[in-house]
């Protein structure tokens, strides 16, 4: 009886799941960018942030296939606009990591203090931490709700949620002295570097804020 | 008629091991076809004998014609409801079909009076109830299996102790509906002490010793999940026999009214079914799972992802212990509703990540416009079946 195929409506959990995938994907290869960057490949530093836009881009299509199957339709084990909140979190890390490539590839800057250069570097690396703890914990939820939301597994998930804020920390940490070292040297940049490198520190720093606001919406689904 | 409920109704029984991976198709035609044949022939008696004399008064049918005609409109109407509505996809419950069949044709003939109006209000009331409980049951068992198995902190060890619990239990209440059904018992007590619970424990111990001895996976959910697939195929088992039981009255009650006329020579004495007529439809149902049924389970199987084990366990075991019951009672239950209540049961305890509420009105509405349009249909052939 065809009653049964309609009735089980495809659960949205495996494609967030892909969604988180390719926003991993987005912020490594982000970090690739950065890495050519501090190494002045230019060339190649180009073509890689450029595949960080089309990496955003899937992302996009994956975020709208799955608006437009999360219809008022649907009676699930959590909340709708949990949901559709976390998922536009979660994209927003991918944009973040699409802002920052292109501020990279905006201009190619002068000579930059190795200071600042390590500190870019070591963002960029602790972004890819958060966006992998974000792909860790929307596959915990889909345990979460295998496990009929076991104490244990929920409490797994608030581990992870913890380990990213803890993370976001971090970043703004790294963040607020990479501002500081920017106007401490304001004689060696010029104006057009110094807006460049604040520019790409804003945009870093966005990637784990989101982050953050994903962990936060995963929270909230725990308790609907 | 028969072959309408085993081409579409039986798939049912199956579909959530089927969906949920436990079974192929080809096992899921095979165990159906048989079992539904057997609770049809074993279990079916005494539902037949509600929906032949109960829904409407026969004693107001004097001419024995008018009797035979009526049962083939009856007959007629469900059936043909029946395809339309698989047709275009619409989850029709058979009982609905055919009690709306008989009372169409009975209010053409002698009018409302006919009808007995409180055995009616009875079956639609069941209709209400037996997805509220398949859902409150559904509910129930998925909530205790999720907090002693999947909740445990050693899932693994939970399921190898806990399951066998669970498939006793199964088995108390088949072992009990066969001493009510097969022998005719009439005390729930005797049934429970004498038939479920040593049926329940025999199925216990195997199981354990069979758990304990193999039992291999390093996902706890995975390895939780392998043992009620394989406690699925019994369970799934166990809906096809009370559905067997249950709706091989929907095809043979009218049948077994025109045979009552054709070797009494007349209507509404109180005549038992003869064996060979419940063999028949038995026979029919299962000719109507091997046909059709086949195509509908593989459906089925390739479409229903989103169903775990422990889901699909929860869904049937509730399901077949509410339609059994049910059937003991004599009340005329549907499968289909119980199912769907069962679904809605485990989606409510945050079990199955994804429901199509669209459908379940689908559902509801189907629910209440079978009757109707399946009386009116009767009618107009009985009507067309007199004249001629």
């Amino acid at each position: 009886m065809q009653v049964w195929t309609k009735l089980f409506a495809k659960s949205p959990f495996k494609p967030l799941i892909k969604h988180a995938e390719v926003v991993l994907d987005t912020v490594e290869t982000l970090e690739r960018a950065l890495e050519l960057w501090y190494d002045k490949k230019y060339d190649e530093m180009e073509k890689v942030a450029i595949e960080v836009d089309n990496l955003e881009d899937i992302a996009d299509r994956i975020k709208e296939e799955i608006r437009d199957s999360l219809t008022t339709k649907l009676f699930m084990p959590v909340n709708r606009n949990d949901i559709l909140e976390y998922l536009h979190m979660q994209d927003k890390i991918a944009d973040a990591a699409e802002d920052t490539a292109k501020w990279l590839l905006i201009k190619r800057p002068k000579e930059i203090p190795e200071e600042i250069k390590e500190i870019i570097l070591k963002m960029g690396k602790e972004s890819i931490k958060a966006a992998k703890l974000v792909h860790k914990a929307i596959v915990q939820m889909d345990t979460v709700i295998e496990s009929g939301f076991s104490e244990k597994e929920i409490e797994k998930e608030y581990e992870l949620i913890k380990e990213i804020e803890s993370v976001e920390n971090k970043i703004d940490g790294l963040d607020t002295k990479l501002m500081k070292l920017v106007f401490e040297n304001e004689d060696k940049l010029s104006w057009g570097d110094g807006f460049y490198i604040l520019n790409i520190a804003r945009t870093l720093s966005n990637i784990s804020d989101k982050a953050k606001d994903s962990a936060e919406r995963i929270r909230l689904m725990m308790n609907k | 008629m028969a072959w309408a409920i085993g081409a579409n109704d039986a798939a049912n029984s199956m579909s959530t091991a089927v969906g949920a991976g436990a079974i192929t198709p080809k096992q899921a035609v095979i165990i159906a076809g048989i079992l539904e044949f057997t609770g049809a022939y074993f279990f079916g008696k005494s539902v037949t004998e509600t929906i032949r004399k109960g829904i409407i008064d026969l004693s107001q049918i004097t001419e024995p014609t008018v009797l035979i005609y009526g049962s083939i409109a009856a007959l007629l109407a469900a059936a043909l409801w029946l395809l339309i509505a698989t047709k275009f996809g619409l989850p029709v419950s058979t009982t609905h079909s055919i009690i709306g069949g008989i009372v169409g044709y009975g209010i053409v003939y002698a009018g409302l009076g006919i009808v007995n109006w409180g055995k009616m209000a009875q079956v639609v009331a069941s209709w209400i109830l037996s997805p509220v409980f398949g859902a409150i049951m559904a509910f129930v068992v998925f909530k205790a299996i999720s907090k002693t198995i999947l909740q445990s902190s050693t899932p693994v060890k939970s399921a190898k102790t806990h399951s066998p619990i669970w498939i006793g239990l199964a088995f108390v209440v088949i072992g009990a509906m066969f001493y009510i059904k097969v022998m005719h018992g009439k005390s729930l007590l005797t049934a429970i002490v004498k038939f479920g619970i040593p049926a329940g424990f025999v199925a216990f111990i195997i199981s354990f010793v069979v758990l304990r001895r193999n039992f291999k996976s390093d996902d706890p959910y995975i390895g939780v999940e392998m043992i009620f697939k394989k406690v699925q195929v019994l369970t799934s088992a166990y809906v096809a026999l009370s559905h067997g039981a249950n709706d091989v009255a929907n095809a043979i009650g009218p049948v077994a009214a025109v045979y009552a006329v054709a070797t009494m020579g007349l209507a509404g004495m109180k005549v038992p079914v003869p064996r060979w007529i419940l063999a028949m439809g038995g026979l029919g149902i299962a000719v109507g799972v091997a046909t059709y049924g086949y195509r509908v389970m593989e459906t089925v199987g390739k479409k229903i992802t989103e169903l775990t084990n422990t889901r699909g366990f929860s869904i049937d075991f509730s399901a077949a212990t509410v339609v059994l019951i049910a059937s003991w009672l004599g009340l005329p239950i549907s499968t289909t509703h119980t199912v769907v209540g069962a679904v809605i049961g485990v989606g409510l305890a945050r079990g199955v990540k994804a429901i199509n509420k669209d459908i379940v009105k689908d559902i509801i509405i189907s629910w209440f416009v079978t009757v109707p349009i399946a009386a009116i249909v009767s009618g107009i052939i009985f009507k067309i079946l007199m004249v001629m």
